[in-house]
């Protein structure tokens, strides 16, 4: 019965939308999506543009009247299921699409908030996550949108009615993988990356064809496994054995799990790589290729056309996932092609994005114990020895070292973004170390194997997140904002000199891009931890962000979870305008 | 780590043929509850008995324990489960899960929280390591009923050569081991890391052990148990097992016992009479030796 209504209500909002807008019927296409960060009236991808900068060309709602900013609606997303919203909404034709944590997609009206349907993955009860069940964000084309599941399915959907077009395993479930991250659509294929913990899953990126679903090309991260294209053996990634011992690349770690950002000047995708395994480094010598690294790859053949590895020979759990952002800018007199990637490992660095060569390295959080700055020469860290977790002697724990950023990194998931106006990058960071130690006993499976023990501390007495203000010529911090609790959320940057954020204690703030003076915020009655959005529709200025506490933060106990201890679930789309 | 810590994946996998449905069987107790009234508020082992059935959590791909066996859960762990059913009076419902990043992720998954996607919690879970540290960390559990002392050990192929030589003897040969266990990390370490380049890492110990059947390992580190099952299993194939000790292993052994949830005791208590009498009449050490291994009390149980 419940199953028939839903079906009716789906049919209805699909011959609803196709009278109310026959011309959008198309849907965007891939020129469109490239298009994207020009185009203020609609959000049709991932970081509003396939190179993620997350700027908005709009300005209605700027520093002089954003004080005024009132909420529209909110959409509950219903159930039971309310944990982790980390999901940054799409906006088309009318319409807000949004992932919801437990792999659903909800389509809301964009003018009054009214539910158009939903879809709920149909997940296997076994799986268990360890953190929570986050997703991040769909992608739209034509008449799909398209998002991952927790269990490693990527799925489109008719985004009139919500009706699977089609559904495609993208991994054995049943063998650790899992995916969270938005995928992103580049000529008219949607490439993904994969995540999953368990030991030996190997990083890799994937493209497909949009309509289908149809595989068209494999590349995995770690060296000695070949890639594919069109069916076939392609080529072998990086060169066997080069960086790893024995047969260890077999199980080397490298996931995709954040998924990837696309240039279209330079044709070149970049994704980054997770961290290796097994965890204890002193077991696993050499760089470990390709592991915490950034990627450059082909879009049309899943070549590798450069790489480059922030954390060679991973001893901290310092993966190497975050989005790298295309940018532009004049370095010494000299226009270049350039972008930029805030790491788990505490340092900001930006790249020629045409070759991979570093060309600044800064850290952007309080203290980097791991290393001593980035060698400019050979782009490689100047690491601490002495900060290296040791390795257990016998039956006695290896050394216990102090580690900042902690492993849950100097910046996490959370998207920044880059004001063309200001040329700075907004970085949601955090400040805290760890106490880690590779423990010669530990318990999985019921047997015993080696682990490794982490106390995760503030290091600060006032913060532990913080919203920093870099440029990326001078490696300087412009401005910071401290926050009590742990930064997790996404940000957004308009040419309103605004820049807009979530806090775990539930607001959704804005701030002046120039000065990072606070001009705004809005208790959204749980933690945000999306990203948020701007549009324009009917002559104004709108913005979006999804609120629901969750996310890796809420696992740890100790000094931490002091921060947040008050904060309760939630699972709401909040949209926001000016007053007329 | 890394990922992991976000967006890890534990599967569970659900053995056809063998579960029996806890909610629809509560479905069905609420429509005779009037006939039953006790049940709704009665004690863990009381609801047991009049659920009618045990709900045993026990580890996937855990050869010589627990396995999925072209749809049947076989092992050591799962005939203890279905000998403790038998015992109570009740049926079995042995479920298989997948292990998580360490015991603490099994024991909220499996014991005393459940799993986020609808996994309901187990009345007990076997094969948990019964070791005073981790009794002070879970405080959600009760651990009882040490049933069995794990140690590690060491075996060769037919062809391998003098068994009980320094491990370092086997290089340049073929090392099978379990990737990121204990023997892996005592064998990559071994020597200075002489022996890195020959280990081929396999998903279990079992298998491990197993591949020294057909000559595609020499030597190999796994748990006695895995070992002796792997030789039992393929009694022909002429395996050697050392009999002296590993120079420099990091782990003595470990006992494992079962866990309830915390208040769920008097289940508890009651499975650990069980677990004693089956000790005691030998019916314990027979399950071993069906799967050829030795059964060994564990040092707890001895003092």
């Amino acid at each position: 019965m419940k199953r028939r209504f839903t079906t009716f209500m789906a049919g209805l909002a699909a011959a609803t939308s196709l009278a109310a807008a026959p011309a959008l019927a198309g849907g965007p296409t891939s020129a469109d999506i490239v298009n994207d960060a020009a185009t203020p009236g609609d959000v049709i991808s991932y970081g509003m543009g396939p190179q993620q900068q997350r700027f908005s060309s709009l300005d209605k709602i700027n520093t002089a009247n954003v004080k005024g900013l009132v909420p529209v609606f909110a959409a509950s997303l219903g159930g039971e299921k309310q944990r982790g919203q980390e999901s940054q909404p799409l906006v088309y034709d009318g319409t807000i699409y949004v992932t919801g944590s437990y792999s659903r997609l909800f389509a809301f009206d964009a003018r009054t908030g009214e539910k158009k349907w939903e879809y709920n993955a149909r997940l296997p009860d076994g799986i268990m996550p360890c953190c929570d069940v986050v997703n991040r964000g769909a992608a739209i084309h034509g008449d799909k949108v398209i998002f991952a599941t927790l269990d490693a399915h990527l799925i489109a959907l008719d985004r009139h009615t919500g009706k699977v077009i089609w559904n495609k395993k993208l991994a054995d479930y049943q063998a650790g993988y899992s995916a969270t991250a938005a995928p992103l659509i580049v000529k008219d294929m949607v490439i993904t990356g994969n995540s999953g913990g368990e030991f030996g899953i190997i990083g890799e990126v994937s493209a497909r064809n949009v309509e289908t679903g149809e595989l068209i090309w494999t590349r995995p991260t770690i060296e000695g496994h070949m890639g594919t294209l069109a069916g076939k053996p392609s080529t072998m990634t990086g060169k066997l054995n080069a960086s790893w011992t024995g047969d260890l690349w077999k199980t080397g770690g490298g996931a995709t799990w954040l998924g990837g950002t696309y240039d279209p000047e330079t044709n070149l995708l970049y994704f980054g790589t997770g961290n290796p395994g097994p965890w204890n480094s002193n077991l696993r010598p050499g760089d470990n290729l390709y592991t915490a690294s950034t990627l450059a790859i082909d879009p049309d053949t899943g070549e590798i056309k450069w790489h480059y590895q922030t954390t060679p020979h991973d001893g901290w759990d310092f993966d190497g996932v975050n989005e790298f952002i295309p940018f532009d800018a004049t370095i010494k007199g000299k226009p270049m092609k350039l972008g930029a990637k805030a790491d788990r490992n505490g340092y900001f660095y930006v790249l020629d994005r045409t070759n991979g060569k570093l060309v600044g390295a800064s850290k952007f959080v309080m203290q980097t114990t791991w290393a001593d700055g980035i060698n400019l020469k050979t782009g490689r860290p100047n690491f601490i020895p002495a900060n290296r977790p040791g390795a257990p002697n016998g039956a006695e724990k290896g050394t216990t070292v102090f580690a900042s950023p902690s492993f849950l990194g100097g910046k996490n998931w959370m998207p920044m973004a880059y004001s063309k106006d200001t040329g700075l990058f907004y970085v949601p960071s955090n400040d805290w170390g760890m106490d880690i130690w590779n423990e010669p006993i530990a318990y999985k499976k019921g047997a015993a194997y080696l682990g490794a023990g982490f106390t995760i501390k503030p290091i600060a007495e006032d913060h532990i997140g913080a919203l920093r203000a870099m440029d990326p010529v001078t490696g300087k911090i412009v401005w910071e904002y401290k926050n009590k609790a742990p930064l997790w959320g996404g940000v957004l940057a308009t040419r309103g000199n605004l820049v807009f954020t979530g806090t775990p204690e539930g607001y959704l703030k804005a701030f002046d891009a120039k000065t990072g003076t606070e001009l705004w915020k809005f208790q959204t009655g749980s933690g945000v931890v999306g990203s948020p959005v701007t549009w324009e529709q009917d002559g104004e200025q709108y913005v979006a962000v999804m609120s629901g506490w969750g996310g890796a933060v809420p696992l740890w106990g100790g000094e931490v979870a002091k921060t947040f201890k008050e904060i309760s679930q939630g699972g709401s789309l909040w949209v926001f305008k000016l007053p007329k | 780590m890394g990922d992991p810590h976000l967006d890890r994946i534990k599967a569970y996998r659900r053995v056809n043929g063998i579960c029996i449905n806890r909610r629809s069987l509560l479905q069905g107790l609420t429509l005779t509850a009037l006939a039953s009234a006790t049940s709704a508020f009665a004690a863990p082992l009381e609801k047991v008995k009049d659920l009618g059935v045990l709900r045993v959590g026990l580890y996937a791909d855990n050869r010589p324990w627990s396995w999925d066996q072209g749809g049947k859960v076989a092992g050591i762990d799962a005939d203890i489960a279905r000998a403790l059913a038998e015992a109570l009076g009740v049926r079995a419902d042995v479920q298989l899960f997948f292990a998580g990043e360490d015991i603490s992720d099994d024991l909220r998954n499996v014991v005393w929280r459940g799993g986020l996607l609808g996994f309901q919690p187990c009345d007990v879970m076997l094969h948990v390591p019964f070791e005073r540290h981790l009794m002070q960390a879970e405080d959600n559990v009760v651990f009882l009923a040490p049933y069995y002392r794990e140690t590690f050990g060491a075996a060769c192929s037919r062809d391998g050569g003098n068994c009980e030589a320094v491990p370092a003897a086997f290089k340049g040969r073929p090392i099978t081991v379990e990737l990121a266990s204990i023997p892996d990390f005592y064998l990559l370490g071994h020597a200075g890391g002489v022996l890195a380049k020959d280990l081929v890492h396999v998903p279990t110990g079992y298998d491990a052990a197993a591949a020294l059947a057909n000559g595609s390992a020499e030597f190999t580190v796994a748990t006695t148990a895995q070992i002796e099952s792997a030789v039992a299993d393929h009694a022909d194939a002429g395996i050697k097992v050392r009999k002296g000790p590993l120079p420099m292993m990091m782990s003595p052994g470990w006992d494992i016992g079962i866990a309830v949830k915390e208040n769920s005791r008097n289940l508890g208590f009651r499975l650990e009479e069980i677990l004693e009498q089956m000790i005691a009449d030998g019916r314990m050490a027979a399950i071993f030796k069906s799967h050829g291994v030795t059964w060994k009390p564990a040092l707890s149980a001895q003092s």
